[in-house]
C-alpha cells in the first residue's frame, strides 16, 4: 500500500522525435485504483513501465511512498507486475510462478506454499498448481498471472493490459473480478488499457493520455460530463461524441443552418471564443418533430433496447451525428427532425480544443 | 459411367490400381541413383569391414589372409592399447564438448548484451570454426604451442616458464584445448540462438519479482537453454569423438599412445601395423557402441524438442 506521485516524470527513447511521455503529472492516492488509458502510441504504457523500472526516467521522477525511484532496480520497488502476455515461466509449475518472487525473497518452504495456496484458494486455481502454464487456457494464465502478483503482498500493482488476449465474454467477467479483488486487497494499482469501457469501469479515477501527454486526470464520471477538451470528450463515450464546428452569435450558436441557444450562462462563458466545437452525446439528442436540427439518416443500429442513428445534417452532407433513439426508429434515406438537449452541451475553442466554461 | 457393368468396373478397378503402383514408381524412380549410390558408399564399406573383421590378413605378407572367425574381436578385447585409446577418446570427447559448451554459454552471454563493437567481436568469435581442422591443428602446435617461438611461451614467459614443451608434456591436454578453441564457437552460437528466443517479457516479469541477475539465469535462462545446450552437446560430441585431423597433425597420438583416440589408433593398425583384420574388428566394436550410446542421446534431444512446447 503506498501513495505513488509521477512529478513531471519524462521518458525519451533514443532517436525519438518527441518524448514517449512528456512531463507527466499525476498524485495517485493509496489504496486508489487509477487507469490510463488512451490511443496506441499514447505513452500510458511506457508511463507504466517507468513506475516498474522497466524503462528509463530521463526527467522528473516517480515516488512511491515519497521514495523517488529514479535509479532504483525493478526489484528493489516493490511492485508487481502482470504483462499484456503473462510472461509466465515456461519452466516453472503454476504453483511455483506464483511463489517466485517469495523464493526470491529468501522466504521459507512451507510459508511459499501457504500463501501460494491462499492465493489460489481466491483466483481459483487450486486443482492447476502443480501444471505447466503450457497446459493452462488463457483465463487460466491470465488468473495465474494475477495470483503471481497478489501473492507478493506488493505495494503497488501495475497491470498492462490484462485483459487484451482474453475472449470479448472472459473479459467482461475478469474486469468485474479485478476490480472486486482490488477493492479488497486495498493495493494501490495502475491499470493500463485502451479499451474506454475497461476504463470507466474499472477505475477509481482515469487519466486520459494522447501522444504522451495527460489530456485529464478525473473521475469516470467527471471525464463523461466535464470533458477538459475534444480529444477526451471524442475518446470517452461510446458512440462517440457528436461534435459540430459552430460559430457564436448574439442570441446563440449558429451550427450551418440551424441556430441553437444554450443557457444564457453558458452563452456568458462563451463570449471571446467566437469559433467553437460543439459537442453533444447520443443521449442528448432526440428525435422531435419539432426539432432544431434536420438529419439525413444513413444508416440505423438497433441494438434491442435502443438504437443508433447514424446520419449527417441535412445541409452539411460532411457532417456525421449520431442520435439515441427508442425501438421505433426511422429508416435509412428519411429525413427527421432532432432536438438537442441544450442542458447538455459540451462548447470548446475551435482553435485550442480545450473546454470552454463549466 | 453409370452404364458401366459390374465385372467391368472391377477390371477398371485393378487397371486403375497398377496405374497407381506405376505412377508411384515413376515419381519415386528419380531418387533411386542417390539411394543406390548412399548404400555403396555407407553400407557396402561397413559389410566389407565385417567380412574382414573375420579374417587374419597382414599387407605386408602377400598371401596370408584367411578366415579366423571371431579371434580379433577376442583379441580387440585383450588389447590393453585399444583401452587406453577408449579411454582416451572418452575423456578427450566428454572433456571438450563441456568445457567448449560452458565456455560458449559465456561468450554467448556475452554477446547477447549491446555494446560497441559487437558485430566485430561476434565475428572473431566465430572464426575458429571456420578455420580447416588440419590448419588449426597446425596452428595450436607451432604458432601457439611450440617450446622455442610459441606465442603461449612468450605470454608466460614473464612468470619464469622458458622453453616449455606444452605438446610433449600435456599431449592429451595439448590436442584438448585446439579441439575445445574449435569447437566453442560453434557451442556459443547455438546457445546465442537460444538466449535471443527466450521472450524478454519474462525477464522483465523476474526483474520485477526481485530476482537478481544471477537468480534469473540459474532458474529461467538455464531451464530455457536446456535443448538447446543438449543439442551442442550431442552434435558436438558426434563429431569430437571422430577427430583425428588435431591428434594426427599434433602428436601423432604419442607419446606412445597417451595421447590417441580410437579413430587414430584404429588407423594406426591398419595403415601402419597393416593388420587389417584386427583394425577391422576394432572398427566394428566401436561402431557398435557408439550407436548404443548415440541411441540414447538422441533419444535424450528428441524428447526434449518435441515435448516442451514453450507457454506462449
Amino acid at each position: 500500500m503506498a501513495e505513488v506521485t509521477y512529478d513531471g516524470a519524462t521518458c525519451i527513447y533514443p532517436g525519438a522525435e518527441r518524448p514517449a511521455v512528456n512531463a507527466l503529472n499525476l498524485p495517485i492516492e493509496d489504496g486508489e485504483f487509477v487507469v490510463m488509458v488512451g490511443p496506441s502510441g499514447c505513452g500510458k504504457t511506457t508511463a507504466l513501465r517507468m513506475l516498474a523500472g522497466l524503462e528509463e526516467i530521463d526527467d522528473g521522477s516517480i515516488r512511491i511512498d515519497g521514495k523517488d525511484m529514479v535509479g532504483v532496480p525493478s526489484r528493489d520497488r516493490d511492485i508487481a507486475m502482470v504483462f499484456q502476455n503473462y510472461a509466465l515461466y515456461p519452466s516453472k509449475t503454476v504453483g511455483e510462478n506464483m511463489g517466485f518472487a517469495l523464493k526470491m525473497q529468501g522466504i521459507d518452504k512451507d510459508e511459499r506454499a501457504r500463501r501460494v495456496r491462499e492465493a489460489a484458494k481466491l483466483l481459483d486455481l487450486e486443482e492447476f498448481l502443480d501444471r505447466k502454464p503450457r497446459n493452462l487456457s488463457g483465463g487460466q494464465r491470465q488468473r495465474v498471472a494475477m495470483g503471481r502478483a497478489i501473492v507478493r503482498e506488493p505495494k503497488v500493482f501495475c497491470m498492462d493490459e490484462p485483459l487484451s488476449n482474453l475472449d470479448a465474454q472472459l473479459r467482461v467477467s475478469t474486469r468485474t473480478q479485478i476490480a472486486e479483488l482490488q477493492r479488497r486487497l486495498h493495493v494501490t494499482t495502475v491499470y493500463v488499457t485502451h479499451d474506454q469501457v475497461e476504463a470507466m469501469t474499472m477505475g477509481d479515477r482515469v487519466a486520459v493520455m494522447r501522444l504522451g501527454q495527460l489530456q485529464q486526470f478525473a473521475s469516470p464520471t467527471d471525464l463523461y460530463d466535464r470533458p477538459a477538451n475534444v480529444f477526451v470528450a471524442s475518446f470517452i463515450g461510446s458512440p462517440a461524441m457528436n461534435r459540430f464546428d459552430g460559430t457564436l452569435t448574439e442570441d446563440g450558436i449558429r451550427l450551418g443552418q440551424a441556430l441553437i441557444r444554450p443557457s444564457s450562462k453558458q452563452l456568458q462563458e462563451a463570449r471571446g471564443h467566437d469559433q467553437l466545437v460543439v459537442g453533444i452525446r447520443p443521449e442528448h439528442v432526440a428525435v422531435s418533430v419539432s426539432g432544431d436540427l434536420t438529419v439525413k439518416v444513413a444508416l440505423v443500429e438497433d441494438l434491442g433496447s435502443d438504437s443508433y442513428i447514424y446520419g449527417s445534417l441535412a445541409d452539411e452532407p460532411d457532417s456525421n451525428i449520431i442520435v439515441r433513439s427508442g425501438r421505433d426508429h426511422p429508416r435509412p434515406g428519411e429525413v427527421i427532425k432532432v432536438s438537442v438537449d441544450t442542458s447538455h452541451l459540451h462548447l470548446f475553442d475551435a482553435g485550442t480544443g480545450e473546454r470552454v466554461g463549466d | 459411367m453409370t452404364a458401366i457393368a459390374p465385372p467391368v468396373a472391377g477390371a477398371h478397378r485393378i487397371r486403375a490400381r497398377s496405374d497407381e503402383r506405376r505412377r508411384g514408381w515413376v515419381r519415386r524412380a528419380p531418387l533411386l541413383p542417390a539411394l543406390v549410390f548412399t548404400i555403396i558408399i555407407t553400407q557396402l564399406p561397413f559389410l566389407v569391414t565385417l567380412y574382414y573383421s573375420l579374417e587374419s590378413w597382414s599387407l605386408v605378407r602377400p598371401g596370408s589372409q584367411h578366415f579366423v572367425g571371431f579371434a580379433n574381436y577376442a583379441q580387440v578385447f585383450e588389447d590393453s592399447q585399444f583401452r587406453t585409446t577408449a579411454l582416451n577418446t572418452v575423456i578427450m570427447t566428454v572433456g571438450t564438448v563441456l568445457i567448449a559448451m560452458v565456455l560458449g554459454v559465456l561468450l554467448a552471454l556475452l554477446l547477447d548484451r549491446k555494446f560497441l563493437g559487437r558485430g566485430v567481436v561476434r565475428t572473431l568469435l566465430i572464426t575458429p570454426f571456420l578455420i580447416m581442422p588440419v590448419g588449426a591443428a597446425l596452428l595450436w602446435k607451432t604458432t601457439m604451442f611450440d617450446p622455442t617461438f610459441g606465442i603461449v611461451n612468450y605470454i608466460f614467459r614473464p612468470f619464469g616458464i622458458g622453453k616449455f614443451d606444452w605438446v610433449g608434456s600435456f599431449p592429451l591436454g595439448s590436442v584438448m584445448i585446439e579441439m575445445i578453441w574449435q569447437w566453442t564457437p560453434f557451442m556459443m552460437l547455438l546457445v546465442l540462438a537460444g538466449l535471443q528466443s527466450q521472450p524478454k517479457d519474462i525477464l522483465e516479469a523476474a526483474s520485477c519479482d526481485g530476482a537478481r541477475p544471477f537468480a534469473i539465469f540459474r532458474e529461467l535462462t538455464l531451464p530455457h537453454l536446456r535443448r538447446y545446450i543438449e543439442l551442442g552437446v550431442v552434435l558436438g560430441a558426434i563429431y569430437v569423438v571422430n577427430d583425428f585431423d588435431a591428434v594426427y597433425m599434433m602428436t601423432q597420438g604419442g607419446p606412445g599412445i597417451s595421447s590417441a583416440n580410437l579413430p587414430f589408433y584404429i588407423y594406426q593398425r591398419a595403415f601402419l601395423g597393416f593388420q587389417v583384420g584386427q583394425a577391422a574388428a576394432m572398427g566394428v566394436v566401436v561402431v557398435v557402441a557408439t550407436i548404443i550410446v548415440a541411441t540414447f542421446a538422441l533419444r535424450l534431444i528428441f524428447t526434449s524438442f518435441s515435448g516442451t512446447e514453450q507457454a506462449a
